[in-house]
């Protein structure tokens, strides 16, 4: 069977946190009495009295809702062409930059400020300028994957508007399409000297017909360091399908489905994880708990294979039974292995 | 025939050249009477007085080769086999980051300086980051693609030192490889407003018997924008060698190679070429200059395919005759087509 490596992207989104072994003590920053940097000091300022937003930040991606309704027609069916084929043309898992994608607001990254531009360094090797010298935006800027974006200061917020993007990437990791005339608006607030928020806008009236967005809440990652996650394999030789997957799909009867209900936790790579599998109309479908790199739970569908073994969008799920058919693990099966997660209830 | 793609470079590295499009007068910069920016200005300086390298640069890639002689043998051995296959393995090529490679010194970059960090922001969205808020090198950082930095300054000279390199990079675009003991030494002087020079030394001693380096000349490149240049086609799909080129070899008689002998020049892409042929020991060479990108020109052996077409060194090159035998035209044929040079002499 071709089990299908949409699981590339978590080992791509995970490997940095998890490798994260630099100690390196900050000096400089605002402590609590047991030494350790105190989050809620108030936030740094710049010699002119700005917000500084310089650190580095790490936090969950958000993944917004989808209001399919909002979405034109030529929207809605490439969100659904993408889900069919696993998700795999993801910039991100063709090792191209992800551009305006939402979930490239949070993850690790550093930011740099100066009074006439920000630099923001992304831990995947891609990074955005904000010009704050007061320009306006290019009229009819070349399309770029990371987009040309000019800032100002509202207040204590720091407001950017961008435009300039082609139309290659996603706003979304369920393949959100745009086109070039995509136009983003972020709010920065650095609202205390560990938490940076971010509010993202889409506005695309030929993709959406009213504008969209999330909010991406970011924690200063102190005392250590950022490490590198370039992309090194792309998904061009992904195979596989979900209407593959459904074409080989067998019958499982409801009472074999009912004995594999349950909550299962282990480890992937050095994550805790759970997986909460239920049943739902008559089909398993696995709600994926990560540790922390994503904001909210994913569901996973699963297509039964043979009796023990469904696809997942993907994922391989392999329940391991008892003599009385009841499962006791589930193993989940990513292209970096076989991972075995114990059942809890 | 199966033509080669080692073209790819040429087109990745000069677009973004090509297509500087932006016409965007920088305010508040030295100006000449006649309103052009004053290149040989004063470099401007942080309020700390120490001078500030930022701004957005360009030079061209300097011609960094090793004397062979210090090259260890597995590193010699290494460079052949990257030769026979025109060099498709670099990383550029393959859409990986160029890491300490000479070329990654110069082309486009835009420099951003804090006091305790510089930002070098490169047109392909790789970056580097220099910490100079006085910390000591990792003794032992993780190997990444574009290492582990930190400078000082000595008068007015940034004296950064590199390590934490992976080996999967190269320190020449002729495939002189190192390991990840390699440390870098880097000495940058902004000599007046216009110009940025980086003499640039690898010290490697598991693979060159003694440390070896270049210097790199930037210019300044006022009243205008840096664009974005994403490596989208990897050159794993590149095919031949240079020994299957030499294995369909035809003979030409030395007569006829000579009516091949001169000058030829052109444009290619927005760009002045000038291809010098010369016969060298009963072979043809091509020594190319094109524009800026390479200090002094490149060498291409040109192996005979037939009377009027070599191959050389992953490019091709056809010769227009007149009736008496005699070379008129040069065609260079990349992959994004064919380059006619008219004759000069």
């Amino acid at each position: 069977m071709r089990l299908v490596l949409t699981a590339l992207m978590l080992v791509a989104g995970t490997m940095p946190a998890a490798a994260q072994w630099l100690d390196r003590p900050w000096p400089d920053i605002p402590r609590t009495a047991d030494g350790k940097p105190n989050l809620a000091a108030p936030a740094p300022r710049t010699p002119d009295g700005k917000p500084d937003l310089t650190g580095l930040w790490n936090g969950p991606v958000p993944r917004p809702p989808y209001d399919a309704a909002n979405a034109q027609p030529w929207v809605r069916d490439l969100v659904q062409r993408h889900h069919r084929d696993y998700f795999r043309a993801r910039p991100s898992f063709l090792c191209r930059p992800s551009g305006p994608e939402a979930d490239r607001s949070a993850g690790w990254k550093r930011i740099l400020q100066t009074p006439a531009a920000i630099a923001i360094l992304n831990d995947n090797q891609t990074y955005r300028v904000i010009h704050l010298d007061g320009r306006v935006l290019e009229a009819d800027p070349a399309p770029s994957w990371m987009g040309y974006s000019v800032g100002r200061w509202d207040g204590d917020t720091l407001v950017v508007e961008s435009n300039g993007y082609n139309d290659k990437t996603w706003l979304s990791a369920d393949g959100r399409a745009h086109t070039e005339a995509l136009r983003v608006t972020e709010r920065y607030r650095r609202t205390d000297f560990g938490h940076l928020q971010i509010e993202v806008t889409y506005t695309d009236p030929t993709a959406y017909i009213k504008p969209w967005g999330v909010t991406a809440n970011l924690t200063l990652a102190a005392d250590t360091e950022m490490l590198e996650a370039v992309c090194e394999r792309s998904s061009e030789h992904w195979t596989g399908s979900v209407s593959d997957a459904a074409k080989s799909a067998v019958t499982v009867t409801p009472d074999v489905l009912a004995r594999y209900v349950g909550v299962y936790t282990g480890l992937w790579l050095t994550t805790p994880r759970t997986v909460e599998v239920s049943l739902s109309g008559g089909q398993l479908v696995a709600k994926v708990i990560v540790g922390g790199t994503i904001a909210g739970d994913e569901s996973r569908p699963l297509v039964p294979q043979s009796q023990t073994l469904f696809d997942g969008l993907g994922l391989g799920y392999r329940f391991i039974v008892d003599d009385r058919g009841v499962a006791t693990d589930v193993e989940e099966i990513h292209i970096s292995g076989a991972w075995r997660l114990s059942r809890q209830r | 025939m199966r033509l080669c793609l080692a073209a790819l470079v040429f087109v990745a590295g000069t677009m973004s050249a090509a297509a500087q499009w932006l016409d965007r007068p920088w305010p508040g910069i030295p100006r000449t009477a006649d309103g052009k920016p004053n290149l040989a200005a004063p470099a401007p300086r942080t309020p700390d007085g120490k001078p500030d390298l930022t701004g957005v640069w360009n030079g061209p890639n300097p011609e960094s080769i090793p004397d062979p002689a210090i090259e260890l043998p597995w590193v010699r051995q290494l460079v052949l086999e990257r030769q026979r296959d025109y060099h498709k393995d670099r990383p550029m090529y393959k859409c990986l980051p160029s890491g300490p490679e000479s070329d990654r010194f110069t082309g486009w970059k835009r420099i951003i300086q804090t006091p305790a960090a510089i930002a070098i922001l490169n047109d392909d969205q790789t970056y580097r980051l220099i910490h100079t808020d006085g910390r000591a090198l990792e003794a032992e950082p993780a190997p990444s693609w574009m290492g582990y930095s930190v400078g000082r300054w000595e008068g007015d000279t940034l004296v950064v030192e590199s390590n934490g390199y992976n080996d999967n990079t190269w320190l020449s675009r002729y495939g002189q490889a190192h390991t990840e003991a390699l440390r870098v030494t880097e000495r940058y002087r902004r000599t007046d407003f216009g110009h940025l020079q980086i003499e640039v030394t690898y010290s490697d001693p598991a693979a060159y018997a003694k440390p070896w380096g270049f210097t790199a000349n930037m210019t300044l490149q006022p009243d205008t924008e840096m664009l974005e240049a994403i490596c989208e086609r990897s050159s794993d799909h590149w095919t031949g060698t240079r020994t299957e080129a030499a294995s369909r070899a035809v003979t030409v008689p030395p007569e006829v190679l000579a009516k091949y002998v001169g000058v030829y020049s052109g444009n290619y892409l927005s760009r002045a070429r000038t291809v010098e042929v010369t016969l060298s020991g009963g072979q043809l060479i091509a020594k190319v200059t094109g524009g800026a990108l390479v200090d002094g020109g490149e060498i291409r052996p040109l192996v005979p395919q037939s009377q009027t077409l070599f191959e050389g060194a992953g490019l091709y090159y056809e010769f227009e005759v007149d009736a008496t035998g005699a070379a008129t035209a040069l065609v260079q044929i990349n992959i994004t087509g064919p380059y006619r040079f008219a004759r000069q002499r």
